[in-house]
């Protein structure tokens, strides 16, 4: 028995019930909703011949009488709220289908005496038959499901295969869904301190400086907490007073009051310089460490919609990361022992003052947190508003040309008034906020400086306590408040850091999914016989994208690849490049495996051009060498002269020297296309696949690169995928591909005899040409 | 010559592209083992009407979020339109019936009534709803590129996993739920 999801005990009970014994089951699948899109468990439930559908959920109830007691226990049951009933034998063709935010299992029902095969096109085919409905989260199991039900349908038996074990998607202690199934690390079990400790050795590195940092941090805090002392007490009433120790010695104070300032003053600069350095250097490490996956990680990382965002961030989160180290966390550690240190302070002067101020600082500090919590929600519509009236900003003078042909400008002053509007109120409403929560804070903290003085004026009067000492406590009492700001505002950063830090952990932990061979057969001499063996692919799990495809290539010679959009045929050039690696099956490059060919010695060798064309900003003349750096400039002229481009590049004021890219010369699609031909000329490659390559050109322009190609594809194994058969006619074998799979293999006579897809499709765009008055 | 200048100034779109709009003549749409199907007059290639029967037919909004019952689009298995439902009331009763519950069913996402917790760690926020279909709970990735606003007040939450949620009406939440989502507004 196969069971993609785990049946319950009190599930096989009331299939027991329903006379369906364990034994007959063979497999089972857990649907989340049933035909009728309740919410419920529906089980699909398979059997040698039967397919049952039961829905509902676990109940528990008191055994016989109501109470539940010790010796009374709970009763579980399978409380069945939908059940379906259908033959096996009668239902084909079972389908996965996508909805918007659910999706369906569907089947074919056979109607009884009806002859699959005399199912012609205008018969009336099989009715449909809906099975059930489930969210999106349960899609890769149905898919499995799907899967292991043809398997039983045709052998009557099933066994589990390991590979197709599901990934884990829930915590198992909190139940909470794994952000990424594959690493099984819980967002919300995960340690902080576990993340951190993984950040840190990135500064053990600069340990040295760290140290001198936090020394110069402790010192000039430490001069920061005796100055009042010095300055207050010590000069007012051991100086200034008669029976002070040190009456009438006042340069003596100056001179200390100025050393204090002196030394305050290098230890800031020594900090200041270890701090520059450091921060460049960890920033800079950050950042590389981050922007190499994009040698290290494949492709699929960074499609990926679970994984592709985090390398956007890479600016930010370094320098998040670095504050956090060597801004934060010294900070945290001098604000504490500041904290204490003033206390400690507090209650030598006196102890009496000090508890009276320990009742009042927590009200400040509420008041305090209350005040920033809000603050933090207005800096975030702020930054919102500011965003959005940016996005217009750029969008419209991005798209100037079509706002004057529209004559749209009013409409666009109108929208970008509208957002500037709203940043200008939430700006108003901040600055609002913060011009009178602040003063109220500082009335709340001079209250406890008027009780202290209330108070302690009292003392000094009664003789029980010195002037001195009174002004220097005010001092400090208001020099712990500072610290307390740090704190309440530590949350936010706290929290900024550690999500910085934990992107930049899930990028080091990414494994590759396709990796390079650590014994790579050498390939000095690439011939160019390519063979795909019974290939399998998919980019989601357990959806096929390519379903045993198998065809060879003789080194040398054109194969045209034709077939619906999304019929899978630009994967086969991806996986023949590894950009993604096959699922199973092998293709082979002069009979190696090219999984064990070097990444180097694959790609050298293979030159791809696709529909989408990206050219980095720079030069032409940058962007033609992308792809062989020591090219000479006849090599680039002669690689842009047979991809048509070198005519269009000489027009141009700065010819080859013309800056393109964002903010620069704008090329239209086909000269794009066709710098980046050149590009692919220039390689010089074994194998050139062309995926579209002319497909944005006018049919002049493609007649220059085919004749052009012509040349060039002489003695190259070339694979040109294409829509236009015309772009083809050069092909010496012919696929197509239809829905992963390939049903026509063969010369382009041999396809036209068959008369199926191939004859289907070039007839179709025969007749194109006829009925415009062309033909060939 | 003379004719095709006269009737080349009469050209709008509406001449030149034709839509097939369904109405109570010619579609009747009807339901089989839990899908539609469809009988329909559609105009052949030589201009005759003829009846076609779909066993199973597809649809699709045009305009989901500002007109969810207007120009709904009708495909056939091969995903190929084969016309547009303009307005509901074009069609029979019965088959305005057929085709709001199938609708339901291919756009459902539960809606949101409540918002009990959110809870943001490092990235990723865990939700725990309570909505028409019951209490609910999931896990976003990237917490605001995830909630999407649709109109004014109308917003929809998209999961890890790409099911939907949806706010009918943010401002119509409890106070306690709307604050809870509106610093991702």
């Amino acid at each position: 028995m196969v069971q993609i999801d785990k049946m319950p005990n009190e599930l096989l009970k009331k299939l027991d019930e329903r006379g369906i014994s364990e034994s007959s089951i063979k497999l089972t699948v857990k649907a989340d909703m049933n035909r009728d899109g309740v919410y419920c468990d529906n089980w699909i439930v398979a059997t040698d011949t039967d397919l049952i559908c039961i829905g509902g959920s676990k109940i528990i109830l008191p055994k016989e009488n109501r109470k539940i007691t010790e010796t009374n226990k709970l009763r579980v049951e399978f409380g069945e709220i939908s059940f379906e009933y259908y033959q096996l034998k009668e239902l084909t063709e079972f389908k996965v289908e996508d909805l918007i935010s659910t999706a369906a299992l569907t089947a074919k029902k056979v109607i009884e005496g009806q002859d699959e095969s005399a199912n012609e096109v205008d018969a009336p085919p099989a009715e449909f038959q809906l099975i059930t409905y489930f969210s999106n989260t349960q899609k890769s199991n149905f898919h499995l499901f799907v899967k292991y039900l043809g398997k039983l349908k045709e052998k009557g038996e099933v066994e589990f295969d390991e590979a197709d074990k599901a990934e884990e998607l829930f915590c198992p202690k909190c139940g909470n869904r794994y952000a990424d199934a594959k690493r099984k690390i819980c967002m919300k079990c995960m340690d902080r301190n576990k993340i951190i400790m993984r950040t840190l050795p990135f500064f053990f590195k600069y340990k040295f400086y760290i140290i001198i940092i936090l020394i110069t941090i402790i010192l000039s805090s430490a001069v920061g907490v005796v100055a009042p002392y010095v300055n207050q007490a010590f000069f007012i009433d051991e100086v200034l007073t008669e029976t002070g120790r040190f009456f009438g010695q006042i340069l003596l104070v100056l001179f200390m009051i100025l050393g204090m300032r002196l030394v305050d003053m290098f230890v800031g600069m020594i900090s200041g310089v270890a701090n520059a350095s450091i921060a460049a250097n960890v920033t800079y490490d950050l950042k590389k460490v981050i922007f190499s996956a994009i040698e290290r990680l494949s492709i699929s990382f960074f499609t990926s919609r679970q994984t592709g965002g985090l390398m956007t961030q890479v600016n930010n989160d370094a320098n998040t990361i670095y504050w956090f180290f060597c801004d934060g966390f010294p900070y945290f550690l001098i604000n504490i022992t500041k904290i204490v240190v003033i206390l400690i302070i507090m209650l030598i002067l006196n102890p009496i003052l000090t508890l009276i101020s320990l009742v009042i600082i927590p009200f400040v500090i509420v008041f305090i947190y209350m005040i920033f919590e809000k603050l933090g929600k207005l800096h975030s519509k702020r930054y919102s508003s500011a965003r959005g009236m940016n996005s217009i900003l750029s969008d419209v003078l991005g798209g100037v040309r079509v706002v004057k042909a529209f004559s749209k400008e009013k409409d666009e002053i109108k929208r970008f008034n509208s957002r500037s509007e709203r940043l200008a109120t939430n700006d108003q409403n901040l600055g609002v906020y913060a011009n009178t929560r602040f003063p109220a804070i500082n009335l709340l903290m001079y209250f406890s400086n008027i009780v202290i003085w209330g108070v302690g004026g009292w003392m000094v009067i009664k003789g029980e306590f010195n002037y001195g000492m009174l002004m220097t406590f005010i001092v400090y009492i208001n020099m712990i408040y500072s610290p307390m700001y740090f704190f309440v505002d530590m949350a936010y950063w706290l929290s900024d850091a550690l999500n910085a830090m934990h992107r930049l952990i899930e990028i080091m932990d990414a494994v590759p999914d396709v990796v390079e061979s650590a014994n790579p057969v050498p390939m000095p001499d690439i011939h160019g016989k390519i063979s795909f063996e019974n290939i399998e692919f998919s980019y989601e799990k357990n959806r096929k994208i390519i379903d045993g495809i198998t065809f060879d290539i003789e080194a040398g010679t054109i194969l045209g690849i034709v077939g619906p959009t999304g019929s899978g045929k630009s994967t086969l050039a991806n996986l023949l490049i590894r950009l993604y690696d096959v699922k199973t099956g092998e293709i082979k490059i002069d009979d190696v495996n090219v999984k064990d060919i070097s990444f180097n010695d694959l790609r050298q060798n293979i030159s791809i051009v696709s529909q989408e064309t990206y050219l980095f900003a720079g030069t032409i003349l940058e962007n033609i060498k992308y792809a062989k750096p020591d090219a000479t400039y006849d090599e680039v002229i002669e690689a842009a002269k047979a991809a048509s481009a070198h005519d269009f590049i000489m027009k141009l004021p700065d010819a080859y020297a013309t800056m393109i890219g964002f903010g620069y010369k704008d090329l239209s699609g086909g000269e794009r296309q066709r710098i980046s031909i050149s590009r692919a000329i220039l390689r010089d490659p074994k194998i050139l696949i062309l995926d579209e390559a002319t497909a944005s050109m006018d049919t002049e322009t493609e007649r220059h690169i085919q004749s052009a190609l012509e040349k060039l594809v002489k003695g190259r194994t070339t694979i040109m995928i294409a829509h236009r058969l015309s772009t083809l006619r050069n092909a010496d074998k012919l696929i197509v591909i239809e829905n992963g799979k390939m049903p026509e293999y063969g010369t382009h006579l041999e396809l036209i005899n068959k008369k199926g897809i191939y004859f289907k499709l070039y007839k179709l765009q025969m007749d194109a040409l006829k009925n415009i008055g062309v033909e060939e | 010559m003379e004719e095709n200048v006269i009737t080349e100034t009469k050209t709008s779109l509406n001449d030149v592209i034709s839509v097939v709009y369904f109405n109570a003549e010619n579609a009747v749409f009807d339901v089989k083992n839990n899908f539609l199907t469809l009988d329909a007059k559609l105009k052949n290639e030589q201009g005759e009407t003829e009846d076609k029967k779909f066993p199973r037919v597809y649809l699709h909004r045009a305009f989901p979020f500002d007109n969810p019952f207007s120009y709904i689009s009708v495909l056939d298995k091969d995903n190929k339109e084969i016309g547009i439902i303009r307005e509901l009331k074009d069609l029979d009763e019965n088959s305005q019936n057929l085709i709001v519950d199938e609708l339901h069913r291919k756009y459902y996402a539960p809606s949101i009534k409540t918002i009990q917790s959110v809870k943001e760690r490092y990235g990723y926020s865990y939700w725990k709803v309570t909505s028409d279909a019951g209490d609910l709970s999931f896990t976003l990735q990237d917490t605001f590129r995830s909630i999407l606003k649709v109109g004014n007040n109308r917003v929809f939450i998209v999961d890890i996993d790409n099911n939907r949620y949806e706010i009918p009406d943010v401002e119509a939440l409890d106070f306690k739920s709307y604050k809870k989502i509106e610093l991702y507004l």
